[in-house]
């Protein structure tokens, strides 16, 4: 005790000097917090939200020198997010009344938004600008239609397909790519095994859709007014692909995982195929030495299908300066930007021309990814997923969860597409 | 308690000076003026961050309402809408309650670390910063570790359970309707234990030695000191645990996010998760208002019978009581 | 006899501090070796550690900056949390009317989560010219319910003739919260500097809303930059989780001491 005290006693004095530091460090960084504060925006001066692709500088830096070269006196303001952080950032600043001139937006988020109103009609800049608008292939750009309204600018352009893994392929005896969803299932049979599952995909934004449709499955009808996937076939189908689940040839990651998992566990080589979209192949060949265009094969679904997870510029509605903005997002989605963004990013743009130079590019300096990027310009006729929803995302919210519960056994398959249907169709109603 | 009170009524009895005199009259007003003002920072950055924020939530809640549209008024619709057709919001609010029922299992569990580590066992230090280290790791990390540890195939537990024999095949912990809450829920102690540790080691802390010195003298074994002395006078330490381990359904979100984003199905959602993504993910930021209300009623509710159990003034020691 | 009385204490912390350990272990070690966490069996043992993933993340991230960043708003935080919850906790240890209200108060303020209010919280720092700025950052955390109530019971554990002599003395009520009471509550300082320190520090998604700047932005924003869909960044997530934990535990290391000297002869009696 009486050590305790005096070492109490000595410390007092040191006390009253800490505190003093403490103090003077919190006085100058308030003062520098009020002096950094508040920077007024530049009224000429446009704000660009890219989607997770902090690493692109320098392709960024030369769209805003080409885009300079037209507008010398606007300055352009550049903000990068992640997807999951992109929609509170955004939809805070439109309530602000501050909303970023463009913004980079992935899969069906934007028709939220532009259903609301909340998003520049780029239909006339396109009727005007027709040099433009030719240059883009017409599917890639129907894709950001909404009741005839155009509001996207393609920027790179991504849908599902198959990886094979080969080395697991042979060692099972399979010689020949499946072509059908019963020749998939049947090689993922053969490949499954211990610590080894034969089939994975990725279930985010509709992205196991075409496993659906594949087997004849429509989600809507045409007229997009009610659900039509409730029927004996759906049923059937829910049924196999919940077996297989628990028998292990599907794995349980896809109807559970996002990003990282499913594209890790293919990196590990223990799944046999893998549906997903192409910015998956640089991914899981980022982290695994095995893969290369020998052992990873890249083909298209049997039957062609495919959702589309693509990215577009979109144009805020409260934009001041819609001039300046689409100049911006024509030099970023068309010619030499959108050829710097795609060898940079390693993508497809929606630009053709672009295109062919792309390839070019990558036929030469990644062999490897060829494969997979082909199969990103065939069969643009045969998009699903992709329904033009005002509710999208809440659709999605009220169906899923019941066809995941279905999928891993929790539910049977006629209770849980029953009440989907019923969610999905007072959705649909409500608009 | 014997110990506790030994000095303490006779202050009590001194705190309460007569309050006739006009010089204690005038400083008396001046006393209450001065713990306003010492209340007042505190009280204006929760009126501006809390508050004020919650009105706005009540008043949406009423309305119909957008970023993009002017805003009209719903009346009671999002509440019936909540109560009556969204079964996953009844998923959702029973899990919250599972999770904060859980909050007493890593309570308990810090409590006897921090017992441990307040002794002069040697190496103390060295246990308490192992023990503290997981809370001021980035939620994030914790997420995708443990969504690691929890793999099916390759994460360590299951490697750890299968080498020992225990299981022959993996168990998909996080991808399991009925085991991702729990697994979710262990992740979350085994982050905030280091919290609560340190929340009671402060109370701890506070008690005077000479109370424990008393008390054997007495003869006092060293389960009546616990039950005695200890557990009364860290009731407030205690009580802010609780306090914490239901708000911790809200520091839990980034985890969850990481972890299950909720999922399979909604067997992980918690009402913040659920209510974040209501209102950005699908912008029914009316709707998600409406919960947050709700949610906000809930909390309050546990925390004012908690703080009744805690015997009032958020469990304030009241000598001589 | 000390030692026999030790032993079961050491194998209880111990087994806790290695099931504590085990998660930690393998965030330094993938950040040292990289490795694809997928990859079944688990590597046991990091293979070939390398400090290139630490020095990847400096250059990755413009890292002084944003340390620079997060140092600045964490000490406004800190310092503001340790005065103003030092100040509201002394202030509900004495008897007012509205006293209980205001502990209601408090507490139902807890209860809201931050996810909820971020629009609002945003108009209301846009409004007071906050936006951009450090003080805007540190505003919502510089006053913590949690911290608030650790005082409150700190206060109240010490002896009530020791503050009511100082002030029959005709002491000042600041001056014997600032010169009588905080100097004996120390371990509650201490708990409010490391509380208010982590909290602040990895605070995210109100910077993330808040600063557009990015010259302004704090440690945590830097996460985006790891957690990309297109490269592997495994090695370089984790080597930035482990730097962005160093200053916690270095502030928790400083404070333990304040632990260490509020520990006296009782607690091992028993």
């Amino acid at each position: 005790m009486n050590e305790g005290g005096t070492a109490r006693r000595d410390k007092g004095g040191r006390n009253v000097k800490k505190f003093a530091m403490l103090l003077a460090a919190g006085a100058m960084a308030l003062t520098a917090g009020f002096m950094t504060g508040g920077a007024n925006a530049a009224d000429k001066k446009i704000t660009v939200v890219t989607w997770n692709i902090p690493y692109y500088k320098d392709g960024f830096q030369k769209w805003v020198d080409a885009f300079k070269k037209i507008h010398p006196d606007f300055d352009v303001e550049r903000i990068d997010m992640k997807g999951t952080e992109l929609p509170a950032w955004y939809q805070t600043q439109v309530v602000a009344g501050t909303p970023p001139d463009i913004l980079d937006l992935q899969g069906g988020i934007w028709l939220e938004y532009a259903s609301q109103g909340g998003l520049t009609d780029l239909t006339p800049y396109l009727k005007r600008d027709k040099e433009y608008t030719d240059r883009i292939y017409p599917e890639v750009l129907n894709n950001w239609v909404y009741e005839g309204k155009n509001y996207g600018a393609p920027m790179y352009i991504s849908k599902t397909l198959l990886f094979l893994n080969r080395k697991m392929m042979k060692e099972a005896g399979i010689e020949k790519d499946p072509t059908s969803f019963d020749e998939m299932m049947a090689d993922a049979e053969k490949m499954t095994g211990p610590g080894k599952s034969g089939f994975m995909t990725l279930n985010f934004d509709w992205l196991y859709w075409p496993l659906f449709k594949m087997n004849g499955i429509d989600f809507v009808t045409p007229d997009l007014k009610k659900a039509a996937f409730n029927t004996p076939k759906t049923v059937a189908l829910v049924k196999r692909l919940a077996d297989l689940t628990k028998k292990g040839v599907i794995d349980k990651i896809s109807w559970t995982g996002r990003w990282v998992e499913p594209n890790g566990a293919f990196a590990a080589g223990t799944v046999g195929m893998l549906h997903a979209h192409a910015p998956a192949y640089l991914w899981f060949k980022s982290k695994a030495d095995w893969v290369n265009s020998d052992t990873v094969g890249a083909i298209n679904l049997p039957g062609d299908w495919s959702t589309p997870n693509s990215h577009a510029f979109v144009m805020s509605a409260g934009s001041k300066h819609p001039e300046e903005a689409w100049d911006f997002m024509k030099i970023a989605t068309s010619g030499d930007g959108a050829v710097t963004f795609g060898e940079q990013t390693n993508n497809l743009m929606g630009d053709k021309i672009a295109d062919q130079e792309l390839m070019k590019y990558f036929e030469k300096n990644i062999p490897a990814v060829v494969p997979a990027l082909k199969t990103q310009l065939e069969h643009f006729d045969k998009l699903t997923g992709n329904w033009p929803f005002a509710k999208d995302a809440e659709i999605k919210d009220a169906f899923y969860p019941e066809l995941q519960a279905a999928l891993l056994g929790q539910k049977s398959a006629e209770d849980a597409l029953n009440a989907a249907e019923q969610k999905v169709n007072r959705i649909l109603q409500s608009q | 308690m014997a110990a506790g009170t030994a000095s303490a009524p006779a202050l009590d009895q001194r705190r309460r000076p007569p309050a006739k005199t006009p010089f204690f009259a005038r400083r008396r007003t001046r006393d209450l003026t001065l713990i306003w003002l010492f209340l007042l920072p505190s009280l204006v950055i929760f009126a501006l961050y809390r508050i004020i924020p919650l009105g706005w939530n009540v008043l949406l809640s009423l309305e119909f309402w957008s970023p993009y549209k002017p805003a009209r008024f719903a009346g009671l619709y999002h509440y019936q809408e909540m109560l009556f057709y969204d079964d996953a919001f009844w998923k959702v609010f029973w899990n919250t309650i599972i999770f904060m029922a859980s909050a007493p299992v890593g309570i308990a569990l810090a409590l006897g670390v921090a017992l441990l580590v307040n002794t002069r066992v040697p190496g103390r230090g060295v246990y308490r910063t192992i023990v503290f280290m997981s809370y001021p790791v980035m939620t994030v990390a914790v997420g995708i570790i443990w969504q690691w540890l929890y793999n099916e195939k390759v994460g360590l537990i299951n490697y750890a359970l299968i080498s020992l024999g225990v299981i022959n095949r993996g168990i998909p912990f996080l991808q399991d309707f009925d085991l991702a809450l729990p697994a979710v829920i262990l992740a979350s102690i085994w982050q905030v234990i280091g919290f609560y540790m340190i929340i009671l080691l402060t109370g701890l802390q506070s008690i005077p030695p000479n109370l424990y010195e008393a008390a054997s003298i007495d003869g006092a074994s060293a389960a009546q000191s616990f039950w005695r002395i200890t557990l009364p006078l860290i009731r407030p330490s205690l009580f802010l645990c609780f306090v914490v381990g239901i708000i911790n359904s809200f520091t839990a979100f980034d985890l969850i996010f990481v972890m299950t984003g909720g999922g399979p199905g909604h067997a992980t959602d918690l009402l913040v998760t659920y209510i974040y993504s209501s209102a950005f993910k699908l912008s029914k930021f009316d709707y998600a208002a409406a919960m947050t209300v709700a949610n906000f009623l809930l909390f309050l509710g546990l925390a004012f019978v908690a703080n009744r159990l805690a015997g009032g003034e958020a469990g304030a020691i009241k000598r001589g009581a | 006899m000390v030692k026999r009385q030790h032993w079961p204490i050491h194998l209880a912390l111990g087994i806790i501090s290695a099931l504590m350990l085990v998660p930690f272990y393998w965030v330094l070690k993938t950040s040292l070796t990289g490795e694809n966490i997928f990859v079944y069996p688990p590597a046991i043992l990091p293979q070939d550690p390398n400090p290139f993933y630490f020095v990847d993340v400096w250059y990755a991230i413009p890292f002084l900056r944003y340390l620079i960043n997060s140092v600045i708003v964490s000490v406004i935080v800190v310092v503001a949390n340790v005065f103003f919850n030092a100040m509201a906790g002394y202030a509900l240890t004495r008897d007012f009317p509205g006293k209980a209200a205001t502990i209601m108060l408090f507490l139902s303020c807890m209860m809201i989560p931050f996810q909820v209010t971020i629009i609002p919280a945003y108009l209301i720092t846009a409004k007071l010219g906050l936006l951009n700025s450090y003080f805007g950052m540190a505003l919502p955390l510089m006053s913590t319910i949690v911290c608030i109530f650790v005082f409150k019971a700190a206060f109240e554990a010490i002896p009530k003739s020791l503050v009511e002599a100082a002030r029959i003395d005709g002491v000042p009520d600041w001056m014997i919260v600032f010169r009588i009471i905080m100097p004996l509550t120390k371990p509650a300082i201490a708990t409010n500097i490391i509380l208010a320190f982590i909290w602040s520090w990895n605070s995210f998604l109100w910077p993330l809303v808040v600063v557009r700047d990015v010259d302004m932005q704090t440690l945590p924003l830097g996460l985006s930059r790891f957690l990309s869909v297109v490269e592997d960044t495994t090695g370089a997530l984790y080597a930035f989780c482990v730097m962005v934990l160093v200053p916690g535990l270095v502030i928790f290391l400083l404070a333990q001491k304040e632990f260490i000297t509020g520990l006296t002869s009782g607690a091992t009696k028993g």
